[in-house]
């Protein structure tokens, strides 16, 4: 079976700054694969690069077979890809419905799917009007994971969500993730191995712009000295 | 409700200067007699009005795109000539639809182009070199005999105009002649002998050219781009083609029509024809000007002003340089039986160009009609900005353009759709503004410079901050010029002080240095 997202060597520029020096991996369907990496390691100019937001100047990058990369972000988001980006983007003077309404693609996304971002996000239902500026972090992080939802995407790319949240906050949004990757393919970059490591079923390790180590996570689990070597003490 | 003590605090700079501000607007209103007062309120909404007109817009674009459109001033003045044409000399409209939508008709098989040029082969491809070379070339080989073509054709194409060296046939005499209710109509021109098939077809084949090179120009984009051409691909250019050849059969028709149509109807034409125009107008430089420079903000600054100059020396060339009238629709026109009305509903029953209102006499387009369009422009935007998805969307962009295009929704285009409004409201002060304020090359300048101001007030990007900063801006000018007549009483002393007229811009950009030492992003505005 063709893997859901596949790179093949791609470098990206961010002005003359040669950010991904060849990065290369296979996401496969249905499951969620963690990119691991220190600070400043490339995860998220990998995703924006998937994304078109900062497009590749070498490479392939294809979406279930097709070649994507040289396509315009809506396009590619078109195609069926979801992104919750880093520090979550929400948009702050627009009510938590309007947050979610913007992301329809079709005409009744958002009531289709209302049920079920409600039932994942209980929280979200009573702050329904509120502004994006008055929500708090925990808030956001979850308006944002829902919006990535409204539309039909079949791939969810999902950057640094844990992130400045606390523990009890993160253990609600690991079961959210874990659910809604039983009907859509995850890429989930996150710092904390822990979380990730609960999460995640495949791995790809990260290190100054290129892709240096992927497998299944439970292989990475047990591996102690990559992890100290690739992502510091863990 | 314990949040109402909160946001006052929060927001207690912001109170305590409308409240100054209130307080010596009640001193102003105090010096004066009621009378005075009150035509000066209601001029002060009239330039407010037409300010923000301009101010709006300028705050959408710059809201969304980042460019500050120095050249909305002089669209706002494009959008009063292109009005005072269509109002004033219906034929010389008629006349200029047929070619318009000829040469526009090329560009609407986009396409078509864009499969084409995948097609072009890299000439012989014999070496990389020589193929980007060609690639270079090969635009300007169909776009440089486009526009002599284009060029050829509307040399020779009859359009009926005006003279600008015979004063009998210029634009002033015209506009004078309308006034008086006398409507001169000029000798039609006519194809003589050429054949205006010939001339359809150039124009036509000029339009294809260019347009196809513009898109050759554009080849990397063309190569991404999915594209598919069906008969659909082709409805557009169709119904172009056949619109403005049908305007041309009924040329003679529509153009008595138009000059025997009583001039309500066709004040609503002219300002809606502006209006479009305009709309057309900055869609067509958001996409080949402003759009190739969105990486560089400087050369983008420089464009808009070059263009706002351009603008204005192209007026002066079609148009000429004298100032003239537009007459104002016959509703807000008349002067006999009944006028001036006692109210604003007899001032419109018995069509007056004056009422009485608060024992002053005041002009009800001037002084009414001006400031109740702008109100329901006010309404409108608002409405489309909070109740729609093409209001939400700019909302949104407002912040961060990356997250929404990533959602899946074509920014460029509602850059495009959003230029195109911002200029479509400028067009409308401008039509707005002629019959009152008349028109010259110039009247832009003014505007664009209130509106600057009205924004550094109110707030860069936020619509109800153009709205108040506009308002401030008209107000202030008109108290200091009424000011000027009657004089100033400085108390406790038996000086009266008169404000002159170089105060009336200095007043304002006083206030905007007050306001933004105090308030350094605007009454409104976000802290950055
Ligand atoms: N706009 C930019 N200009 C120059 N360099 C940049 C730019 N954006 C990112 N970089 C650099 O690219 C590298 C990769 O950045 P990226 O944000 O992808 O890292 P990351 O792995 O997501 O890090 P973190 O875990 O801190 O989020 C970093 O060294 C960063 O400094
Ligand atoms: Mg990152």
């Amino acid at each position: 079976m063709t893997p859901i997202l596949e790179l093949r060597d791609v470098h990206t520029f961010i002005g003359q700054y040669h950010i991904l020096q060849g990065v290369s991996f296979a996401a496969p369907h249905g499951a969620i694969t963690a990119l691991l990496g220190r600070n400043g390691a490339g995860k998220t100019t990998t995703l924006k690069t998937i994304m078109g937001l900062t497009p590749p100047r070498a490479g392939e990058v294809r979406f279930e077979g097709r070649r994507i990369d040289g396509k315009r972000p809506f396009e590619i988001a078109a195609l069926g890809i979801g992104f919750v980006p880093e520090h979550r983007a929400i948009f702050r003077d627009l009510t938590v419905e309007e947050n979610l309404k913007i992301a329809e693609r079709k005409k009744g996304d958002y009531a289709r799917k209302q049920d079920m971002i409600f039932t994942l996000f209980p929280d979200l239902m009573r702050l329904i009007h509120l502004r994006g500026t008055n929500l708090s972090g925990g808030q956001q992080q979850m308006l944002a994971i829902a919006r990535a939802l409204v539309a039909d995407n079949r791939l969810l790319l999902i950057d640094e969500p844990s992130e400045g949240l606390a523990p009890v906050v993160i253990e609600g949004l690991i079961g959210a993730i874990r659910q809604l990757a039983a009907d859509s393919t995850v890429i989930l970059v996150e710092q904390n191995f822990l979380v990730a490591s609960q999460l995640a079923e495949h791995y790809v390790i990260i290190e100054e712009g290129r892709s240096v180590k992927s497998g299944r996570m439970p292989d990475l689990v047990n591996d102690k000295a990559a992890i100290h070597r690739y992502l510091g003490a863990a | 409700m314990e949040q109402i003590p909160a946001l006052m605090r929060k927001n207690l700079v912001l109170l305590l200067t409308l409240a100054v501000m209130l307080a010596v607007f009640v001193a102003a209103a105090s010096g004066m007699s009621q009378q005075d007062f009150v035509i000066t309120l209601l001029r002060g909404l009239a330039v407010g009005a037409l300010t923000f007109l301009v101010a709006s817009g300028f705050s959408l674009i710059f809201g969304l795109l980042d460019v500050l459109n120095l050249a909305h001033g002089t669209l706002f003045m494009i959008g009063a000539y292109i009005g005072w044409t269509v109002y004033v000399r219906p034929d010389t409209f008629v006349d200029v639809l047929t070619p318009l939508t000829l040469i526009i008709s090329g560009f609407t098989l986009r396409d078509v182009w864009i499969l084409l040029a995948r097609r072009v082969p890299p000439a012989g491809a014999r070496s990389a070199d020589l193929a980007a070379a060609w690639g270079r070339v090969a635009p300007w080989v169909a776009i440089v005999p486009g526009a002599l073509i284009g060029f050829g054709v509307m040399r020779g194409y009859p359009i009926a105009f005006w003279s600008l060296e015979n004063y009998a046939e210029s634009p002033v005499t015209f506009s004078f002649l309308a006034g008086q209710g006398q409507r001169v109509i000029p000798a039609p021109a006519t194809f003589g002998d050429a054949s205006p098939l010939i001339a359809f077809a150039g124009l036509m084949l000029a339009s294809m050219l260019t347009a196809f090179g513009i898109t050759l120009l554009g080849r990397s984009d063309a190569h991404t781009t999915q594209v598919q051409v069906t008969w659909r691909s082709f409805v557009p250019f169709i119904g172009l083609v056949i619109g403005g050849l049908a305007v041309f059969a009924v040329n003679d028709p529509l153009t008595a029509w138009l000059f025997a149509l009583d001039t309500n109807w066709l004040f609503l034409i002219a300002a809606l024809v502006a209006v479009l125009s305009g709309m057309g107008l900055g869609a067509l430089m958001e996409m080949t000007l402003i759009r190739p420079l969105y990486v560089r903000p400087i050369y983008q600054l420089m464009l808009t002003l070059g263009l706002s100059a351009i603008g204005i020396e192209m007026v002066r060339a079609i148009w000429g340089r004298p100032e003239f009238t537009m007459p104002k629709p016959a509703l807000f026109a008349g002067s006999g039986e009944g006028c001036p009305a006692e109210s604003l509903w007899l001032a419109l029953q018995h069509g007056c160009s004056t009422m009485i209102f608060q024992g002053g006499r005041i002009r009800v387009y001037n002084e009414i009609i001006v400031p109740l369009v702008g109100l329901v422009v006010l309404i409108a935007v608002w409405l489309l900005l909070k109740r729609t998805r093409l209001g939400m969307v700019i909302r949104a962009g407002v912040q961060d353009r990356e997250m929404v295009e990533a959602l899946g929704i074509n920014v460029r285009r509602v850059f495009t759709m959003v230029f195109a409004l911002g200029v479509g409201l400028a067009a409308l002060g401008g039509v707005l503004a002629a019959p009152s304020i008349g028109l010259s090359n110039t009247m832009g300048e003014s505007f664009l410079l209130n509106a600057l101001i009205a924004l550094a007030i109110g707030g860069l990007t936020s619509y109800p901050g153009a709205a108040i900063g506009s308002l401030l801006v008209g107000m202030l000018q008109q108290f200091i010029i009424k000011y000027g007549q009657i004089g100033i009483v400085i108390p406790f002393t038996e000086v009266v002080f008169k404000p002159s007229p170089p105060l009336v811009p200095a007043s304002t950009i006083l206030l905007m240095v007050i306001i933004l030492l105090i308030l350094p992003n605007g009454l409104l505005g976000r802290k950055e």
